[in-house]
């Protein structure tokens, strides 16, 4: 909105500019050959009367400098050229005229976005997000830095936070990025000393029978000489906090714990750490530790270590996998499975070990404050300076950063105020906060922050730094080197991360819960394991430089138990394979044992294969209640397949969905295909959707629909309290997958669809380059991009499509290389 | 450029505490308008284990009804509150988890990925920026510092729960070691502030226009943020104001709830009384030890699931009793304090109420809510279809609107106000 502001009425001054300029030349062609051709075969439905698709040509300006009329153009352009308009039914306007309209948009657009992007640079200087913004602080002052959490969220555009158009910046953002410094320096310099390191150890043997906690504990477990084994029920919430520990302060601690399975026919057994309060009357936040999984028999040491966010947590533990008992039958007699739990060490705060923290002393140069000079002030500053803007500072830029520190000093500040405030100046000043770049070429420093923003979310390092000073980013061959290194390197896990939870909209996969009484099967390790696999499939890819078109379709998939037996893929032999955790769920024996994602063949009839079957993927894209074709169609079509959609007409309602299994959702969304209006976007968006209509809300596979079963009350336990909801769902109407694309194709699975759209692979790959451009540029496509596109698209052919080949090609190319 | 000066001239005019005889002698007389023209606060308080539903709502409904075991306290202020039945904010559900949306109404409090929004308190203090030397007090009894206060960015404010703490902060004056180091931060900020406003100016020069922009804008913001600064450093340079009450002693534990509650009600008093602030949120935290109160023998949170067993309910009843005692005692003192005219309670929105509205079940519809003072209409029981609850955001809406913050909508609110519901 800000933005916008300040923008229209810049642009409309140029716009006024280049119109009187151009006036001359364009007006007489624009009257003579384009606007009877728009007057002639498109007013007719798209003028004021009319506007069909909100779209006229009558109110068309022939300047292409124009922010809204660039939009417009550029859109006649592609329906023109696509031959979508004029539609078929009415009468073609001659080749000629057709090929003339079209040459005299592409010239003009083009002609007027490489001035623009010649004079301003395509790219607008942008502040760092919350993500690049704290691991920069971490990298810069080099300590373990957490302040990503205290500054608002930020917006979004074409999908990614890294885009110019959403990084905007207010008073209270910037109080916030001031605020952040300061903790930040807190920790690096030293606050308040921690309380020394103690390491205790606890076990659930401790029974304080007044409390109501502790005595569920004996509900649920049972007392084995010096151990516990707990076991999993839905009757009381599970009470395996550790309540006899309590963080003194927040910050990193080490847990150790000594367990192994128990009664569990020699398989092993898995279960969750979390942080957090468990002991509250409602649920306060927690944070994953990890999953860990122990073998039957032989005790064996676990070990962790976490980062507690707030003073009073505890850690607690969760089997997975186990079947529920039930507490009215007894624990004593209860011979189901367990985790059996010898003891739980907990250490820390680990930063109590070493104080003041390794960082101080690299901070201050080895120096002792109480007799360092205003010489030793100006030469750490000095020093600080250009990593912190990424770049060398000419001294004169440097003066003003001196000057605050020194007049801190001659007002009676300490060397390390006066040092602060320094740094403090440094972190928030534009040359820091933003990325900036003048237009044209990038320079080397601008090139390696580019680089490095781009796949490490993070500043460059020394030895990128180095390369850009040499000069050597200029060589290809060199840039190829550093881009390589780069993505061996472990920073490089900040792109699969960053750019999966974007692109994909894995960021979102909390933001629903699947409906407990539709899908009881839904767990925590479940969403922990899809997010595994959709990361790890995205690495796979990167790494061995596979066909992006992999991410469509492959013969192959990243699988750990969990989701083996959630896909319902299973071993063909029957031989459970090797650390398979015990699992009440499957009676077969899963294709893959454990909990860590490992790459397995798939085997024929599997329903896998690609993106486009993977559980986080079909999570993000439903409501946790039911699918849409249509909310399903649009996220395809946007984020794998390159084609974005215009938003729904204001005065539509969206389709209700009904679970009680009267209809399905395709009976009622045939109904609007059915009219003409509709349909031109529906023809498009519904048939992925549809396609993806086998794969239910947590991505399991599914020949009906489920529906909620006839209401019934709850169950209450004996003291009075309602039970968990059982499940409550039966088999309703069939799935229908089959649909046709636009061109008249039809396909009747999933499967039918993937060969349909690999067949065509260009549209595919020009999607999945402009998704990547638009990440590490930070900026949306323009049409003067589109030949670099299409450069990159045909580079990438002749690669096969290997995705580490195209990022090259995104890296080399003249779009990446320009502001 | 006029317009501009009049309203500083206005401003400054209207911030002298001189000036307000002479506003009050241009209006008409009588402590409404008194209570128009003054300064307006507003108090929300929530008790998060719920409020015993047959103890408090009157069978009949509009001003002439019977009081209830619970309103009798209240007997000699029935005409300053106003009790609803009825209201809810709607999606809102999770049980206790709906303690963190009391005043932000953010939908599905339990879900994993829920994402809080901005409470009332914050959204009042967006739109009217304080003139007072704190903004705000969050307040609670629970010692893991919950507050109902949450961000526009979904962050819940810490609350104090040592009463010390908060008096030593609104009337005692600093250390000089403190009050050196908090002028330090400030002037240190301000500078900062200050630099990085001429590096914006300098580096403009440089660049292209399109880059400019963005320049601009963090221009713009490093100048609020310097004002912002700056105002903390006026304040920082006034003494604080005197008061004779005796230093509150913060009480341990969790099982005292009743003692807590009273020191944070003299507290809130004081507050106001001083003008140390205009908004303040309390948090009075359902706890699980058993309160030092004749009669109660089990824990508050085991007597709210009383699953209608008698001997519990009359546990209950004992807290809950206390709790609309200690209410009464609040308002009572602040109808008492007089303020240019009028009571400190006809210029204080003092919103009452849970997040359950029946802890029992942990059902989060049929809220029990109250508002007292304010200058709105009292002295009437207004009772909703309990099967199609009203928006309690409709409420917050005309407790926006008595401050002049022309808000259309709040959170879920659908009206402006509920229906039968008026300012004076």
């Amino acid at each position: 909105m800000l933005l916008h502001r300040f923008i229209v009425p810049c642009l409309i001054a140029t716009a006024g500019l280049t119109a009187r300029a151009a006036e001359p030349a364009v007006a007489p062609f624009f009257q003579r050959h384009i606007a009877p051709f728009l007057k002639g075969h498109c007013a007719d439905c798209h003028d004021a009367d009319e506007q069909k698709g909100n779209f006229r040509v009558d109110t068309l300006a022939p300047d292409m400098a124009k922010a809204d009329s660039v939009k417009q153009w550029e859109k006649l352009f592609d329906k023109v050229a696509s031959g979508e308009m004029p539609p078929k039914k009415r009468t073609r306007p001659p080749q000629s005229e057709t090929t003339a309209l079209l040459t005299w948009i592409e010239t003009g657009l083009k002609t007027e976005g490489a001035r623009r992007q010649a004079t301003e640079g395509r790219a607008q200087r942008r502040r760092l997000n919350r993500i690049e913004f704290e691991n920069t602080l971490r990298d810069l002052l080099g300590a373990d830095i957490r302040v990503a959490g205290q500054l608002p969220e930020d917006g979004t555009s074409h999908g990614f936070s890294t885009v110019d158009e959403a990084l905007t910046l207010s008073g209270v953002q910037m109080e916030k990025y001031l605020e952040a410094v300061d903790a930040a320096l807190d920790t690096a310099l030293g606050g308040t000393r921690p309380p020394p390191s103690t390491m205790r150890r606890f076990t659930y043997m401790t029974l304080d029978k007044s409390n109501q906690f502790e005595r569920e504990r004996f509900e649920i477990g049972k007392r084995l000489g010096n151990s516990v084994a707990i076991f999993s029920s839905n009757d009381v919430k599970p009470p395996w906090g550790i309540r006899e520990f309590s963080a003194p302060v927040p910050g990193r601690y080490r847990i150790r714990v000594k367990a192994n399975a128990y009664l569990s026919r020699g398989q092993p057994v898995a279960f969750q750490i979390t942080s957090g309060f468990f002991f509250l009357l409602k649920g306060a936040p927690t944070q994953l530790v990890g999953y860990y999984s122990v073998p039957a028999g032989t005790p064996t040491v676990i070990e962790a270590e976490a980062y507690v966010q707030a003073a009073r947590d505890s850690f607690q533990l969760l089997p997975f996998g186990l079947p529920k008992m039930k507490v009215q039958g007894g624990v004593k007699e209860y011979a189901g499975p367990g985790l059996e739990v010898h003891w739980i060490e907990i250490e820390g705060p680990l930063d109590g070990q070493q104080w003041p923290p390794a960082s101080r002393a690299a901070l201050l140069g080895n120096l002792d404050p109480a007799t360092a000079t205003e010489a030793d002030l100006h030469r750490l500053l000095r020093d600080f300076a250009p990593r912190a803007f990424r770049r060398p500072v000419a001294e004169a830029d440097l003066a003003p950063y001196l000057k605050i520190a020194s007049a801190q000093l001659k007002q009676g500040a300490s060397f390390e105020q006066a040092l602060r405030t320094g740094f403090k100046a440094i972190l928030v000043s534009p040359h820091c906060l933003m990325l900036d770049s003048a237009p044209g070429r990038l320079d080397g420093y601008a090139l390696a922050s580019r680089l490095s923003y781009f796949l490490w979310s993070t500043m460059p390092d020394a030895t990128l730094l180095a390369a850009a000073s040499s000069g050597e980013l200029a060589d290809p061959k060199k840039l190829h080197a550093q881009v390589e290194r780069m993505l061996a390197h472990p920073k490089a896990r900040a792109f699969t991360e960053n750019f999966t939870a974007q692109w994909l909209a894995l960021n979102q996969i909390d933001a629903t819960t699947p409906d407990q009484q539709l899908y009881p099967e839904f767990d925590a390790l479940l969403q922990f394991s899809m997010l595994r696999e959709t990361r790890g499939f995205f690495d796979e890819v990167l790494r061995k430089n596979l066909s992006v078109l992999s991410f469509i379709d492959s013969d192959w998939a990243m699988l750990n138990q969990r989701l083996a037996e959630h896909y319902q893929l299973f071993a063909k032999d029957g031989t459970q394979p090797v650390a398979a955790e015990y699992s009440s769920t499957v009676a077969a024996s899963p294709l893959v044992g454990g909990l860590d994602v490992q790459r397995v063949a798939l085997p024929p009839g599997s329903h896998r294969g690609g993106l486009l079957t993977q559980g986080a993927v079909l999570k993000v894209s439903a409501n946790g209640t039911t699918t849409s074709p249509v909310v399903r169609g649009v996220w395809l079509l946007e984020r794998l397949l390159g084609a974005p959609v215009p938003p729904p007409p204001m005065n539509v309602a969206a389709i209700e969905p009904d679970i009680r299994g009267a209809t399905t959702i395709r009976e009622m969304l045939d109904k609007h295909r059915a009219a003409e209006q509709c349909a031109t976007c529906h023809n498009k968006i519904d048939p992925p959707g549809y396609a993806l209509e086998n794969y239910d809300v947590i991505g399991g596979f599914r020949e009906r629909y489920r529906i909620i079963a006839a209401e019934e009350e709850p169950a209450k336990t004996a003291q009075g309290k309602a039970k968990k909801p059982q499940p409550r769902f039966k088999p309703g109407p069939a799935v229908d997958p089959s649909d046709k694309l636009p061109t008249g194709e039809a396909f009747h699975s999933l499967e039918d669809f993937k060969r349909l759209m690999l067949a065509r692979p260009e549209p595919i790959v020009r999607g999945l380059t402009e998704r990547r451009l638009i990440y590490s540029t930070g900026h949306g496509i323009e049409f003067a991009d589109r030949a670099t596109v299409a450069a990159i698209v045909a580079d990438a052919k002749q690669n096969n499509y290997g995705f580490r080949s195209l990022i090259h090609a995104v890296v080399r190319s003249e779009t990446f290389l320009n502001k | 450029m006029n317009t501009s000066l009049t309203r500083r001239t206005f401003l400054r005019t209207t911030s002298a505490t001189l000036a307000l005889p002479l506003l009050e002698s241009l209006l008409p007389r009588g402590a409404f308008a008194a209570a128009a023209s003054g300064p307006r606060r507003m108090v929300c308080i929530c008790t998060t284990l719920g409020i015993n539903a047959e103890n408090i709502f009157p069978k009949k409904t509009g001003r002439g009804y019977a009081l209830t075991p619970y309103l009798e306290p209240l007997r000699e202020l029935r005409e300053s509150f106003t009790l609803f039945s009825g209201v809810a904010h709607p999606e809102v559900d999770g049980g206790h988890s709906s303690e963190v949306t009391f005043l932000s109404a953010a939908p599905h409090p339990k879900s994993p990925g829920f994402k809080n929004s901005i409470s009332l308190d914050q959204f009042l203090l967006e739109k009217q920026p304080a003139t007072t030397r704190y903004p705000n007090l969050n307040l609670t009894t629970s010692n893991l510092q919950e507050s109902l206060s949450v961000s526009r960015t979904g962050v819940m404010l810490p609350a104090d729960d040592k009463p010390s703490v908060v008096f030593r902060r609104l009337f005692i004056n600093g250390t000089p070691a403190e009050v050196a180091e908090q002028t330090h931060r400030l002037a240190e900020g301000r500078s900062i502030m200050d630099l990085m406003g001429e590096e914006a100016r300098r580096l403009q020069r440089r660049v292209s226009a399109h880059d400019g922009e963005r320049l601009e804008e963090y221009f713009t913001s490093v100048r609020e943020v310097e004002q912002r600064l700056h105002k903390s450093q006026q304040w920082a340079a006034q003494p604080k104001p005197k008061v004779a009450a005796t230093p509150p002693v913060d009480i341990p534990g969790t099982a005292d709830f009743a003692g807590q509650t009273r020191l944070m009600f003299d507290l809130m008093q004081l507050a106001l009384e001083n003008d140390s602030t205009r908004v303040i949120t309390f948090r009075i935290q359902g706890q699980q030890a058993v309160p030092p109160l004749p009669g109660v023998k089990e824990g508050w949170h085991n007597l709210s699931h009383h699953g209608k067993d008698p001997e519990k309910l009359e546990q209950l009843h004992v807290i809950e009793l206390e709790q609309m005692k200690l209410l009464a005692g609040f308002l009572a003192k602040l109808k008492a304090t007089q303020e240019s005219g009028a009571s400190l309670l006809d210029r204080t929105s003092v919103l009452y109420g849970s997040n359950l509205g029946n802890a029992s079940s942990h059902d989060t519809m049929n809220l029990p809510v109250m508002l007292a003072g304010g200058g709105f209409q009292h002295g009437q029981y207004l009772a909703y279809d309990p099967k199609d609850n009203e928006p309690l955001c409709n409420l917050y809406v005309a407790m926006l609107r008595q401050h002049g913050i022309d808000a259309g909508k709040f959170a879920s609110s659908k009206a402006t106000t509920l229906p039968g519901f008026q300012t004076a």
